[in-house]
């Protein structure tokens, strides 16, 4: 009890993003899984951090320049501190995304080939990028590059809970397009529905989810959030509405109760929660096995 | 006279600088029955989706008489992870009438009772989509087809990996939506013999050829040898069309 309490007055915040990051990824996994693209989540992370890294390249003075339009002290203005990153980690993921939403029609490649390329090119261009940049020592600017969940502060926090809400309510109010495209695009556009542009808009909302939780908590954090708590849904749920209860739930519970795990045993936040995920997966998957 | 519902007029079809299908004119009426057989790669699919309008025609021009389509896909692209049940799939044929923002009304819940009841799986509606056997999954995307109130219904490749019964019961079931509701039918199939014995018309289709009529002028053993590349025979036993192969000695 007194540990639970030192950890809410120490990280507050932390503890309220990882809840926040955990359900936004198990939200977006559902969709991510049922579109059997799976990959799309683990490359939209590498493509992130390859904006991060461009962005300390400092080729552009976007926060001077938003600055000087608005009259803001960008040194003493939270959430224009880090304008930079968080612009290009979702501009790279939006391009990667506006790419990758127009391939599915083409015929020489897999979408698998395209997200593998995608995957590797970022990581080289990270490393160009981190190579190149004048700040910093490379080891320093990596542990930079990839967030952690300790380090939520109230305005990463804002960001994703707006965030969250927001992909939310598009994902609510335009339910009946987005499930129809992602569960057979050809019929959809057959019976008048603009796939290309749902499935567009599908894929915007899952590069803003990725690209600014992989920010904050971790490309490993995202990439295990995605898959892990939507398969556990899959695994439970006997109906939609208990697939999206059951991995929400889990997305959104699983990273408090690790951060009291790796606090108790000094352990790394977002490695943990990865960990209690996959241990949750395994005894669901034997106990499905076993009883049904 | 029938109305036309859908016009092509010197219609090249293929996919970038890959024309498939060239100079291609037909109509389709209403309440007209059209089987599409031809060999793989011959372009029915691409055929499809121009006619669709998924697929821009590569030259020429496709006239639709602002008409509402009810397609059913092949069984084996919709194989959804998620447990939807035949329910919420049949309730997508609704979604493109509704307004962008506005939920099912009890008037599309009685129209989708209505279309499972009219494929015969009503007391399927609260299974599970992935567990129905191939026959109970077609059968659900006719309804979902059905729900949109179609002026054509569209089916591609509608028998494919059934069992003999199931095969045959989707067979009278698609005749039988033609015959009751006067509902134009478009079948794509790779199994002449199937097609031949339910449609009005036949269009044939093989590498840059294209031929639509009646049954009787379409199925000609001379014809089929140009499709195929092989020699059939064709013969009527009982009213019905059967297609052999002839073998060689």
């Amino acid at each position: 009890m007194e540990t639970i309490q030192q950890l809410i007055e120490l990280f507050p915040y932390a503890i309220l993003g990882s809840i926040v990051a955990g359900f936004i990824c198990a939200f977006l996994g559902i969709f991510v899984i049922s579109q059997r693209v799976v990959f799309l989540g683990a490359s939209l992370t590498q493509v992130s951090i390859a904006g991060v890294a461009f962005s300390f390249l400092h080729l552009l003075n976007l926060e001077g320049f938003i600055a000087g339009i608005f009259n803001i002290d960008v040194e003493h203005n939270a959430f224009f501190h880090n304008f930079e990153p968080a612009f290009y980690s979702l501009a790279f993921a939006f391009i990667c995304v506006l790419i990758f939403s127009q391939t599915y029609r083409q015929k020489y490649i897999t979408q698998d080939g395209i997200l593998g390329m995608i995957f590797v090119i970022s990581i080289a261009l990270r490393i160009i990028f981190i190579q190149k940049s004048p700040a910093a020592e490379v080891s320093e600017i990596e542990y930079i590059l990839k967030g952690d969940i300790l380090f939520i502060g109230q305005t990463q926090f804002i960001i994703l809970l707006a965030a969250t809400l927001l992909t939310v309510l598009v994902f609510v109010i335009f339910q009946k397009q987005l499930k129809f495209v992602t569960f057979d695009p050809e019929t959809a556009m057959a019976h008048g529905i603009n796939a290309r542009f749902w499935l567009l808009i599908f894929y915007l909302f899952v590069g803003m989810g990725i690209s600014l939780t992989t920010r904050f908590v971790g490309d490993v954090f995202v990439f295990a959030f995605l898959i892990i708590p939507s398969s556990i849904g899959i695994l439970i749920g006997k109906k939609i509405s208990q697939v999206f209860l059951v991995s929400v739930l889990i997305g959104a519970i699983i990273p408090p109760v690790s951060l009291y795990f790796a606090f108790i045993f000094d352990f790394s936040s977002g490695p943990t929660a990865v960990v209690l995920a996959f241990i949750i997966f395994i005894i669901t998957f034997l106990s499905k096995k076993i009883f049904t | 006279m029938n109305n036309e519902i859908i016009k092509f007029t010197d219609v090249s079809i293929g996919y970038g600088k890959k024309r498939i299908l060239e100079n291609i004119y037909f109509s389709i009426l209403e309440n007209d029955f059209i089987g599409i057989v031809g060999p793989n790669g011959s372009g029915k699919t691409t055929l499809l989706k121009t006619l669709l309008g998924n697929l821009r025609p590569l030259a020429g021009e496709v006239t639709r008489n602002k008409v509402q389509f009810g397609y059913v896909p092949q069984r084996d692209l919709v194989q959804p992870l998620l447990p939807y049940s035949v329910r919420d799939v049949v309730m997508m044929g609704r979604y493109s009438l509704m307004g962008t923002m506005s939920n099912p009304h009890k008037a599309d819940e009685e129209i989708v009772d209505r279309c499972l009841s009219h494929v015969g799986i009503e007391d399927l509606k609260n299974h599970n989509y992935n567990r129905l056997s191939g026959g109970q999954r077609q059968r659900t995307l006719i309804a979902r087809a059905l729900a949109v109130q179609p002026k054509i219904l569209i089916l591609d490749e509608p028998t494919n990996g059934m069992d003999t019964p199931s095969h045959y019961s989707l067979l009278e079931l698609i005749s039988h939506l033609h015959d009751e509701s006067s509902l134009t039918v478009l079948i794509v199939s790779h199994l002449l013999t199937d097609v031949a014995n339910i449609v009005k018309r036949l269009i044939l289709l093989e590498r840059n050829h294209f031929q639509i009529g009646n049954i009787e002028d379409i199925l000609s053993e001379d014809n089929l040898q140009k499709t195929y590349s092989s020699d059939f025979s064709v013969s009527k036993i009982n009213g019905e069309y059967l297609i052999s192969s002839k073998k060689k000695v």
